[in-house]
């Protein structure tokens, strides 16, 4: 597959399953890529799959999730190209190794699902910042359980994400409010814990997430209420920021916004939250803590 | 005994003993008054034959404690008999003041037994056993070295008085036969702080254990490693009394046991190059690779750096003259200037003598304090640790585990040329001066654990060193 195609089927499958993370999608679009390679090289696949990274980052989605996801399909999958002497054999490895992560992948949500409701009570108020498919999806159970709880959602400017969040939690019946960001401290003494999703969890056990999400943490801890925080496992990455200017710029901007010179006049896209201000992780390998994060990347990577 | 009862005290005592202990003071201080009397001729004796006076003593307290168990018989027997040696040496080798000091505080302590035992004889069987503590501690040191202990006790810190057990060694004659030179030579190195750091400690105490196996001859009817074993562990007794080991040079210890274990099967000619290999390849693979991997400032990076340093070792200094060799633009400053340049600074890059499993980090002394700063200007704080330094110990606060230096460091001032007003005062009783030579830093002031693995947040270290073993295994296979 040429850059055009791997884009094509990226942003195709992408439309197409709403419900898919950005970082699955890529995976499935690596997956399609090992299917259809016309040679017969290890090596010719390996460059081939790198290439297609390289042009799934170039769309204009948040790059977060794609490197992780694809850092794991690299490092796990592909390592097939070791133990097999044909070809064929080791394409066909991959593949099917590559159906069972995805598998996983699409059970992992499920998990957290599951882990989560339980802390939405009847009576409670949550604060959620942008959009995340697995907050949604975890309010969407909870209120199908029959809990009254109340939803505060952030617009979460420039994308303004919030408002469809907004949309598809009323059409689950389930009472929510659209807030402006600036009122995140107005609203933090009301509700009893904050739930975001997260793009990436780096290894100190901090997230990357939407602009805004440091703020609130900010906010939460002052107020000392709890900020949880609900994501996949294959969105963990090796990376160890310090601080804001330590994130990657392309996590921080799209790549349309690149080609602008003066990086300092543009928005980024996404903050880094400390580990300090995070009280827990749902994922799908159970509630941790942020320090347990790095505990699993360690095993994972070492 | 009261000097006794008050150190225990800044140990590890129950509340309840403590209560005890408290108790009977006060009481003493009203049998005194009312046994004064009685104890008088008693002294005056004891002045002149101490021998004699430890005898009264025994029988004034042997009767009270007949409800003990023999082996509490036979400990106090054992004090008694170690309380009359010291006696004797401290006739022989001291001047008469010391002497005489003794006596008075052997006075005291009697007139205290007596009152004990004339009032409170249902309290011995609970006081025994404190009391006994520190003569059976002594039990494995010769008690002429005791005697030597006995007098800088005078001007100990109770909080620390666990860690006094090191006896300054500099000026005892090494006439230990199973000592290699190389291990005297290094003993006194470290004991005069001539080799510091424990990375540089390390790797002596390494190059002395070769400098062991290529002169070592096996006597007939000897295995090699069981003798070398041996002689290194009386190396390593040695070593340890000089100055306590660090976590690294432990830790580098127990790996080459456990080759020398694994040696035991080979050959006596293979045995001695394999010992020697493995200890090349950990002195390459821990100590010089990790450096290299933690240390990435040979990318031609723009950076300049701020040294901090702190009386008494000034090592700051060897830092600074190596970082200007390179051509680092640096800029140096003293510990009380921290809060001023935290300011300039965009990082804290700290080293570390061990990180424990609890995720605390021991360090120089004043490491915790630039951490502290750091913290409070909220700028982020890395500490670069190799992993062959993690310690299975964990530990919270820097008076459980620590090492005392010379006192004498803190009071002499070498950059002035007027010698300092402490000096004269130092041998004041009311002068307590301590010099903790390490500090541990809590892990919430800790960014991140630069290793040669990876970075890691300092809670990890548990991880690590879970991995670490499994590490080994896979090397053997």
């Amino acid at each position: 597959m040429n850059e055009e195609e791997v884009k094509n089927f990226f942003s195709k499958t992408i439309a197409d399953n709403e419900d898919f993370s950005v970082g699955v999608v890529a995976i499935m679009t690596l997956m399609k890529i090992i299917e259809n390679y016309k040679d017969t090289t290890i090596r010719g696949l390996d460059d081939n799959l790198r290439e297609g990274i390289a042009a799934m980052k170039t769309l204009d989605l948040p790059v977060t999730a794609i490197n992780s996801g694809c850092e794991l399909f690299m490092r796990f999958i592909t390592l097939a190209k070791l133990d097999y002497k044909s070809f064929e054999e080791c394409r066909k490895t991959m593949l099917e190794r590559g159906e069972i992560f995805l598998n996983k992948l699409h059970q992992s949500r499920d998990k957290i699902v599951k882990l989560a409701t339980k802390f939405i009570v009847d009576g409670s108020k949550v604060l959620t910042h942008s959009r995340s498919r697995v907050v949604l999806k975890t309010f969407i159970e909870a209120s199908r359980q029959k809990k009254q709880f109340e939803v505060y959602v952030t617009q979460s400017a420039p994308d303004n994400s919030g408002e469809i969040m907004c949309k598809n939690l009323e059409a689950e019946g389930i009472s929510c409010t659209l807030i402006l960001d600036s009122a995140i401290g107005y609203v933090m003494e009301q509700v009893n814990f904050v739930m975001v999703g997260a793009e990436g969890v780096v290894e100190s056990g901090g997230i990357v997430n939407k602009v805004g999400s440091y703020t609130m943490a900010v906010c939460a801890r002052e107020m000392k209420k709890p900020f949880y925080v609900l994501t996949e496992s294959f969105k963990f990455s090796r990376l160890f920021p310090l601080n804001q200017s330590d994130l990657p710029e392309e996590y921080k901007y799209t790549s349309s916004s690149k080609k602008e010179k003066d990086f300092k006049k543009v928005h980024p896209l996404v903050d880094y939250t400390p580990p300090s201000y995070i009280t827990l992780l749902f994922t799908d390998l159970g509630i941790l803590t942020p320090s347990a994060v790095s505990d699993e990347l360690i095993q994972l990577y070492l | 005994m009261e000097k006794k009862d008050l150190k225990v005290n800044g140990d590890g005592l129950s509340k309840k003993q403590r209560r005890a202990l408290k108790v009977q003071e006060k009481l003493k201080v009203q049998n005194n008054a009312v046994n004064t009397k009685e104890n008088s001729p008693n002294c005056q004796v004891e002045k002149k034959q101490e021998s004699k006076k430890s005898k009264t003593a025994e029988r004034t307290e042997v009767k009270p404690s007949t409800q003990l168990t023999e082996k509490e018989l036979r400990k106090l027997e054992w004090e008694k008999k170690l309380a009359a040696q010291k006696g004797e040496d401290g006739e022989k080798n001291k001047g008469l003041t010391k002497a005489e000091l003794r006596a008075q505080r052997r006075e005291q302590q009697e007139a205290q037994r007596h009152a004990k035992a004339a009032t409170k004889p249902e309290q011995k069987p609970q006081q025994e056993p404190v009391e006994l503590k520190k003569p059976l501690a002594a039990n494995k040191t010769p008690p002429k070295k005791i005697e030597k202990k006995k007098h800088p006790e005078m001007r100990r810190l109770q909080i620390v008085s666990h860690l006094y057990a090191e006896a300054p060694l500099n000026n005892t004659i090494v006439n230990y036969k199973n000592v290699h030179p190389a291990f005297v030579r290094l003993g006194v190195q470290y004991s005069t702080k001539k080799i510091l750091g424990s990375n540089a400690r390390c790797r002596a105490l390494l190059i002395a254990v070769k400098c062991l196996i290529n002169d070592l001859q096996t006597p007939p009817k000897q295995e090699f490693c069981r003798y070398l074993e041996q002689i290194l562990q009386s190396g390593v007794d040695y070593l340890q009394s000089c100055r306590a080991f660090a976590v690294s040079m432990s830790n580098a210890l127990r790996h080459f046991k456990l080759k020398l274990q694994e040696a035991t099967t080979l050959d006596d000619s293979d045995k001695k190059e394999t010992l020697l290999n493995n200890i090349n390849t950990y002195i390459s693979e821990e100590i010089d690779k990790a450096g290299e991997a933690i240390n990435a400032h040979r990318q031609k990076k723009q950076f300049e750096v701020i040294v901090v340093d702190g009386r008494p070792f000034l090592e700051g200094r060897q830092m600074l003259q190596r970082l200007a060799h390179i051509g680092i633009h640096c800029s140096y400053v003293q510990i009380n200037a921290i809060s001023y340049v935290m300011g300039l600074a965009t990082k804290v890059l700290l080293g570390a003598h061990a990180l424990l499993t609890n995720g605390f980090v021991m360090s120089r002394i004043g490491t915790s304090q630039v951490a502290l700063v750091a913290q409070a200007y909220n700028k982020p704080v890395l500490v670069c640790c190799e992993t062959y330094k993690f310690s299975e110990r964990g530990q919270t606060d820097s008076f459980v585990y620590n090492e005392l230096g010379d006192g004498d460091m803190l009071t002499s001032v070498d950059t002035l040329e007027e010698t300092s007003p402490l000096i004269q005062t130092r041998n004041d009783s009311n002068l307590q001066i301590l010099n903790l030579l390490y500090d541990v830093t809590p892990p919430d002031l800790i960014t991140a654990v630069v290793t040669e693995l990876a970075i890691l947040p300092c809670t990890s270290a548990p991880v690590v060193l879970r991995i670490k073993p499994t590490d080994l295994l896979n090397f053997k296979i």
